[in-house]
């Protein structure tokens, strides 16, 4: 009896004793934490608040772009340097870290891994992001930022645009190394679901063309502040970035939208995705056409710019063979839908807007290299970044929508969200369709403080699509402040079930919200689509995949 | 012949470890493949800005640029010889050699503080001010990343050179030198371009 009662009497003592190693909770559980699906979280939320300040900017410069003799809202100055920003912060701070936070918080239970490859290393890199962004911004108000006046600001902009970049290249590495080294056993990189293989190609070739883009920021701050100033300074500073908003490098972006769209409509379509490796193949495609670090503007000794590479054949071959990939996986899409029972859920109500928009402004491309039409250096290729980019926010949105219950462990309000980012994307055509035509009758892609000449056409016939446009973008804006809310106004009541949507994928055979460490137990993988194959064991085995 | 007591202890016995990821070594090789990007992309700016001047029938350099080949040339055998003395660490790691494996670490890391030093020599002897020319603000721009790359990599085989030390390396698990090394092997390749571009082509 003393024997047993012993041990008893520790345990007791023990329990009474305080916690060497008590949980943090509260800030210093948000701000200490590796946990990825917080910093997922994370991302997304701040990221979402930085693309609502992007739409913003962009919405008052095309309203500047109306009349801009008679009704000006910052002057020609001012403008150009809000325009800046809209674009800057729109894929730096918003397109780029939505999609990572999505893939820190999903990628590990889509592949089976009790974490992320970095944790602590995604910690960091969100915190040196959401610094540098605050920072970033904050030097347009203090006259900085491409155009800026003040050349200390402007530098400090280029510092912290690089600091921002290093930020999403290190989140990118712990998320690529997941896929590569944390996958179940059983989950061959061909069976990885659609997503996280999208984030292995695309993240790869953003691996090789941020550090090009913080190479030439780089550049532009020693010569600004060491240097000879010999690369234009802040009045050239934009030309060193805004290559990546062009074709090929915008189509790259893109990439995990299309990997998103791709796990989603399989569940929707209650159907095994058809042709998975080819799925895969044309996602791998669409990721090495987009490496276009190539394609920038060049430096030249008398601190101009120069882009040889414009109507050249590499150029013209690449803007025709991008849209090959995406055509491929919305025939892919299609198939699958026809071949299942598809419930109409938001998230694929959501997926296809998205690539209907993504596949629009990819096409749009097609247009820009053929050298008769005479549109680069137009509003046309600023639609396509349009269509292209808020085409990819929608198909993150969908993304979030899909997976709230593992990110959130609640679903969204179905009808906000569906109402929200249906919203986002018909404002995205509405902005983009006048772009293209006021390019297409000559508008140049920027004009700071309006419109001084188009090649032909009427100038008051483009200063009103400007205005349309402008209340395009507005209408996103709005949609997003919908989506927003749907984000803070989770479902109320009980939990949404572990696999609310009857999934094919590892993430959901876990709980909603997972626990730590993600899984208990995992099931067999011997396809692409594990659960799919539990449910449907008897079925599935006479379906072709491949 | 196996008997039913052998049976049941194979039966029992915990399964195997399953493969050991390479977390370390895919992630540095990730991170190798970008930090070589941003040189690569700034000698590709160099060439062309060379190439235009030239054509131009001007002279790259500036007249007063004193550019000699021997630092360069230095800083290159200094790295070659580096990529032995990785290797070393790597074999001696491999059989369990720590005596080995530390001389090499060490040997490693003075041919890499050699480096710097020999680079920066360089840098005196061109005597040209980085806000004199955009030539002298490519040249310092460049080889300062390889000279910060040559940096991060020594503090890469240090920490995995404490690590070994501390019996955490060893000839089963040496991924974190592995890694350390590929980083090293990638340094090294960057700069074979940048001392071609820069150094011989002038």
């Amino acid at each position: 009896m003393t024997v047993t009662e012993a041990p008893r009497a520790a345990a007791v003592e023990a329990a009474a004793a305080p916690s060497p190693s008590a949980p943090p909770t509260g800030l210093a559980a948000v701000v200490g934490s590796g946990d990825p699906r917080t910093i997922g979280k994370l991302f997304v939320g701040t990221s979402l608040l930085f693309l609502l300040a992007s739409g913003v900017a962009g919405t008052l410069v095309g309203v500047e772009q109306y009349q801009s003799d008679s009704s000006q809202i910052f002057g020609a100055d001012t403008a150009v340097r809000v325009f800046t920003l809209h674009s800057t912060a729109g894929l730096f701070l918003g397109v780029l870290p939505l999609l990572l936070g999505l893939a820190t918080a999903v990628v590990p239970l889509q592949v089976g891994a009790a974490t992320v490859a970095f944790p602590r290393a995604s910690a960091a890199a969100y915190w040196t992001w959401l610094v540098s962004g605050g920072v970033m911004l904050s030097t347009y108000a203090l006259d900085g930022g491409p155009f800026g006046s003040d050349s200390d600001a402007v530098a400090l902009y280029a510092l912290a645009l690089i600091a921002v970049i290093v930020a999403l290249i290190v989140a990118t590495i712990s998320v690529v190394t997941t896929v590569l080294t944390l996958r179940a056993p059983g989950m061959s990189l061909r069976r990885a679901p659609l997503f996280s293989w999208s984030m292995v190609v695309g993240g790869s070739v953003w691996l090789l063309v941020l550090p090009v883009q913080a190479a030439m920021l780089l550049l532009a701050f020693l010569d600004m502040r060491y240097g000879p100033n010999a690369f234009g300074g802040a009045s050239l500073l934009y030309d060193r970035i805004a290559w990546v908003f062009w074709q090929p490098t915008l189509y790259v972006v893109a990439v995990p939208a299309l990997g998103i769209i791709g796990d989603i409509v399989p569940v929707f379509a209650r159907r095994r995705h058809q042709r998975h490796k080819a799925a895969m193949v044309l996602l791998g495609l669409a990721a090495s056409f987009g490496f276009g670090a190539w394609a920038q503007v060049g430096v030249t000794m008398d601190g101009g710019g120069s882009a040889p590479w414009v109507d050249g054949g590499p150029w013209q071959v690449i803007g025709v063979l991008a849209v090959l990939p995406v055509l491929g996986l919305l025939g892919l899409w299609t198939l699958t839908l026809g071949a299942g029972r598809p419930k109409l859920g938001t998230p694929l109500v959501l997926a296809m807007l998205s690539g209907l928009l993504v596949f629009l402004g990819i096409a749009g491309g097609i247009g820009t290299v053929i050298v008769a039409l005479d549109l680069d250096g137009t509003t046309w290729m600023t639609a396509q970044a349009l269509l292209v980019l808020i085409g990819t926010v929608v198909a993150a949105l969908a993304g979030v929508a899909f997976w709230a219950p593992k990110l959130y462990g609640k679903l969204l309000p179905d009808s906000l969200v569906r109402l929200g980012a249906t919203l986002m994307a018909l404002g995205a055509l509405v902005a983009a369709v006048p772009l293209a035509i006021a390019g297409s009758i000559g508008q140049a892609r920027f004009v700071a403080g309006g419109i001084d000449s188009v090649a032909s056409g009427d100038v008051s016939t483009v200063e009103t699509l400007d205005l349309v446009s402008a209340i395009g973008l507005g209408v996103t804006v709005l949609g997003a402040l919908l989506v927003g809310g749907a984000l803070l106004a989770r479902r109320r009541g009980d939990g949404p079930g572990d696999d609310p949507w009857e999934g094919h994928t590892l993430e959901w055979t876990t709980s909603s919200p997972p626990p730590i460490g993600n899984f208990a137990t995992l099931p067999a993988i011997t396809s692409e689509a594990p659960l799919y194959d539990a449910r449907y064991a008897p079925a599935s085995s006479t379906e072709s995949t491949d | 012949m196996a008997t039913a007591t052998d049976l049941e202890i194979f039966s029992t016995a915990p399964p195997p470890p399953p493969a050991r990821p390479r977390v370390l070594l895919i992630g540095s090789a990730l991170a190798s493949g970008s930090a070589a990007m941003v040189v690569l992309a700034l000698v590709a700016q160099y060439a062309r800005l060379r190439s235009d001047v030239i054509s131009g029938g001007n002279t790259w350099l500036p007249e007063e640029a004193n550019a000699q080949l021997t630092p360069g040339n230095m800083g290159m055998v200094t790295l070659v010889m580096s990529m032995v003395t990785v290797a070393w660490i790597v074999h001696a790691l491999r059989h369990d050699d720590r005596t080995h494996a530390l001389l090499a670490f060490g040997v490693t890391l003075l041919l890499g503080a050699a480096f710097i030093n020999v680079t920066v020599f360089g840098w005196q002897q061109l005597g040209l001010g980085a806000a004199g020319s955009t030539q002298a603000l490519l040249i310092y721009t460049i080889t300062g990343l390889v000279v910060a790359m040559v940096g991060a990599g020594m503090l890469f085989l240090a920490v995995m050179a404490f690590r070994a030390l501390g019996g955490q390396l060893t000839g089963r698990s040496a991924e974190g030198v592995v890694a350390a090394v590929l980083f090293w092997y990638v340094t090294v390749a960057v700069y074979a371009v940048v001392w071609y571009a820069i150094t011989i082509t002038k």
